[in-house]
């Protein structure tokens, strides 16, 4: 830090950008953590699901990209041989902003979760 | 209750997102049976309807939006979400939806620029 002289950042220090490769990674291992091998139980799911949230959340913010908002939405649905179609748009600063998804799947359900980071400049 | 009116134009609204996205839905499920081969297209148009709009309101915010299908089989399906950001701008809205054949979930998430 200079003393007496503002700094003024547009951009994300390119290391410290939001980066989906090892976000995914992230979504991944928790997921695989708390999934594996889990049967769809309509009584536990909706703290499943919220809990997921939290804890993705928390990894991606723990992992230090600089001046990130993140939104961290988690789907968990019965496998019922059902379509489903997920998708989403978003109006942000393609330069900076990113997000990152993964999918998993066992016989008796799947989930997708998706975190969007968005910098403040 | 008292509401804060000063400023209240130029931030999130989540009454005014959710009436935007029930008319996205309306206007693009509306009575539809739920088809494969239009599912893709569905979601894509009901995202697009609602940024459009959402964009008109000339807010100073970046917009995430999201939309589940699902098609009704009597499988459960679940929604979570969980925000890092500035509670006091920021804002969200989560639309539920469902006609016979299937549901539909839409959420916006307003993230302020500055």
């Amino acid at each position: 830090m200079v003393e007496g002289s503002d700094t003024y950042f547009l951009r994300p220090n390119h290391q410290l950008k939001f980066k989906p490769a090892i976000v995914k990674g992230y979504i991944r291992e928790i997921v695989r953590e708390r999934l594996s091998g889990v049967q769809y139980d309509p009584e536990n799911v909706p703290e499943l699901t919220l809990s997921l949230a939290e804890s993705v959340k928390d990894k991606v913010k723990s992992s230090g990209f600089d001046r990130y908002k993140l939104v961290v939405q988690v789907l968990i649905g019965e496998q019922r041989g059902q379509g489903v179609k997920m998708s989403s748009r978003c109006l942000w600063d393609a330069d900076t902003d990113n997000y990152a998804e993964d999918v998993f799947m066992n016989d008796s359900l799947f989930c997708v979760v998706a975190v969007f980071g968005s910098y403040y400049y | 209750m008292e509401e804060y009116q000063n400023g209240s134009e130029g931030s999130f609204s989540s009454e005014e997102a959710e009436s935007i996205v029930k008319e996205g839905i309306d206007g693009v499920l509306g009575g539809d049976d739920y088809s494969q081969n239009h599912v893709n297209k569905w979601t894509a148009t009901i995202v697009e309807r609602c940024l459009t709009q959402l964009v008109k309101l000339g807010k100073p915010y970046k917009y995430i939006v999201t939309c589940s299908v699902m098609q009704k089989t009597g499988a459960g399906l679940h929604t979570a979400n969980s925000c890092y950001w500035d509670t006091s701008l920021d804002g969200s809205c989560t639309v539920r939806w469902e006609n016979r054949t299937m549901y539909c979930v839409v959420s916006v998430f307003a993230v302020a620029i500055a």
